[in-house]
């Protein structure tokens, strides 16, 4: 099967400042592929060119389409939830899911009715009546009533509170992840979705640092964490990034052995959120 | 097709003043018809009755008609950006919606939709009213309000008029759409600063005045110059009670003039541009 995003030589301009510089990336059928990166890294610049919500330059073919030119039949197949509380405030739940259902032909009306009885929010409450958690899941719900062969969510769940976001999280994992598909989604919240990825791709500064499957982490990547004697001796072995905790010292390798490593201290595969910050630091060892 | 109905009817969802005004407006008049004086001590000649009958009616049409101008015109300004404040344009776009689909749905609703509604208003308003004034008036006057020819007079005119107005005001409704996704604030501004820079420069510059000629004639004199024999002309006779006959719409329309006119047609094509470039601008409005 071929890729459902393929990226190459991917570059987005704001005049001269250039947001992405000749990225290149796949993403794969059936994967859970998290764009992780800093404020102004570069991931919304992706996530609307990926959408074909601006145009750019490069090759960008999305399940086979070039998405700037091809957006409303590639909202056929994909679908997207970009940022929360972007439903427009007067419209009536009810009038969402006939619209959806009337301009979407992959929109199910039973599926979005049984996600919504699921929860507090009656069909004829407006938006603006819901609180951000609730608009929230109103969005989801629409959004996964749509059999997409592909789903991008850009910071879905910025500015809700805790239980709002693990609410999201849930419902995402419960009634949509069971299924065999394919999602793109950006967040800065990296420890809430690492138990849902198959796959990191880290982007720092318009360009992709790391390109990794969630299995492939554990075999390149590594971290030990030693007394202030071992020290010297794990510097020689060339961490790329390493940090002090509690009077010791984390130290982060890459495609080093672990058994040198094992030597020197306590070895263990860095979380996903410890890899960013690891990799991502500014002026990193 | 199915796509734009269901586009059209969101338009009406988002603005109900499309027809909550208009009913408003036929609610106050029959107020008015209902409980408001009928007097009237001018002595008419038979043949001005039915002139005056007429003309009753086309006021209360006028009202109607004012009315769904000013509305139409601030519609347009404001829906492709409405929901780019409010950011649910990334809601919309992440449906199978082209930006054609969306922009022309909003022009055929300021240009064609909201009139038709204005219309069917205002012929039932008119029509309930020219019943009640009958009945409270049992005189010459409410004899010829309640009068079939008038009636179908009315009809032809509104239709008339909203066919002939969606091609002629084309191009400002389509420049009004193009600021409407274009500007990031201040769009009633940036709807007349443009135009008025424009007639500006070519005074300041050329020392001629094309531009504002050609924008004056467009809003206002080209209209019932292009459309209609002497429009106003035969109103004022007719409200003079110096017409020779009675008021006549078969006459007043000019169909043919409004066809053949250029003007008409360099209208339509400019109207085309600005509405390909808001379509252009649509697009890419999420980056604007």
């Amino acid at each position: 099967m071929p890729p459902l995003i393929e990226a190459r030589e991917l570059t987005k301009k704001y005049g001269s400042y250039v947001a992405v510089d000749r990225v290149a990336f796949c993403v794969e059928p059936g994967r859970i592929v998290g764009l992780i990166g800093p404020n102004g890294a570069g991931k919304t610049s992706i996530m609307r060119a990926v959408l074909g919500l601006s145009p750019y330059e490069g090759q960008l073919r999305v399940l086979g389409r070039e998405p700037f030119r091809e957006r409303a039949a590639l909202m056929r197949d994909a679908s997207f939830i970009a940022d929360v509380a972007v439903l427009p405030p007067w419209l009536r739940v009810d009038q969402a899911i006939d619209f959806t259902a009337g301009v979407h032909p992959r929109f199910r009306r039973d599926r979005a009715r049984a996600l919504l009885a699921k929860t507090q929010i009656k069909p004829t409450h407006r938006i603006r009546e819901l609180s951000k958690g609730m608009k929230t899941q109103v969005h989801l719900a629409l959004t996964m009533a749509i059999d997409a062969k592909l789903l991008v969510l850009d910071e879905p769940t910025l500015g809700l509170d805790l239980l709002a976001r693990r609410g999201f999280y849930d419902a995402l994992v419960n009634d949509y992840m069971d299924e065999a598909r394919t999602i793109l989604i950006t967040t800065h919240q990296v420890e809430e979705v690492e138990n849902l990825l198959t796959d990191v791709l880290f982007i720092d500064r318009g360009r992709i640092v790391l390109d990794s499957s969630l299995e492939a982490i554990a075999g390149r990547f590594a971290a030990i964490t030693v007394n202030n004697d071992q020290l010297p001796a794990a510097r020689a072995l060339n961490p790329f990034h390493e940090r002090r905790a509690l009077g010791k010292t984390v130290l982060y390798f890459e495609n080093v052995a672990g058994a040198a490593l094992a030597a020197l201290g306590e070895v263990h595969t860095p979380t996903v959120a410890d890899l960013f910050v690891a990799k991502l630091s500014r002026g990193a060892a | 097709m199915n796509t734009y109905k269901w586009l059209v009817r969101r338009e009406i969802w988002e603005n109900r003043a499309i027809w909550t005004l208009p009913l408003a407006i036929g609610a106050v008049l029959l107020l008015a018809a209902l409980f408001g004086r009928v007097e009237f001590d001018v002595p008419f000649l038979a043949v001005q009755t039915h002139s005056a009958g007429a003309l009753l009616l086309f006021a209360f049409g006028a009202v109607f008609f004012f009315v769904m101008s000013i509305y139409s015109a601030w519609y347009l300004l404001d829906s492709l950006y409405a929901d780019r404040k409010d950011r649910s344009i990334l809601f919309w776009k992440s449906l199978p919606v082209s930006d054609a689909e969306t922009v022309i749905a909003k022009l055929a609703t300021g240009l064609l939709v909201i009139p038709v509604v204005y219309f069917v208003v205002a012929d039932s308003t008119t029509l309930i009213i020219a019943f009640i004034v009958s009945l409270r008036a049992r005189t010459w006057l409410g004899a010829s309000l309640w009068n079939p020819e008038i009636w179908l007079q009315l009809q032809v005119l509104w239709i008339y008029l909203i066919l002939t107005i969606a091609i002629w005001f084309l191009p400002v409704a389509a420049w009004l759409l193009l600021v409407s996704a274009w500007a990031k604030r201040s769009v009633t501004l940036w709807s007349i600063m443009p135009p008025l820079a424009l007639v500006w420069a070519e005074k300041m510059f050329f020392g001629t005045h094309l531009i504002g000629e050609a924008l004056s004639d467009r809003l206002m004199t080209g209209y019932p110059a292009t459309a209609f024999h002497d429009f106003t002309g035969s109103l004022a006779a007719a409200a003079q009670g110096t017409a020779a006959a009675p008021l006549d719409v078969w006459k007043l329309l000019a169909p043919v003039d409004f066809v053949a006119s250029p003007s008409t047609w360099i209208g339509v094509a400019v109207g085309v541009a600005l509405v390909a470039a808001a379509i252009k601008l649509r697009a890419r409005s999420v980056e604007l």
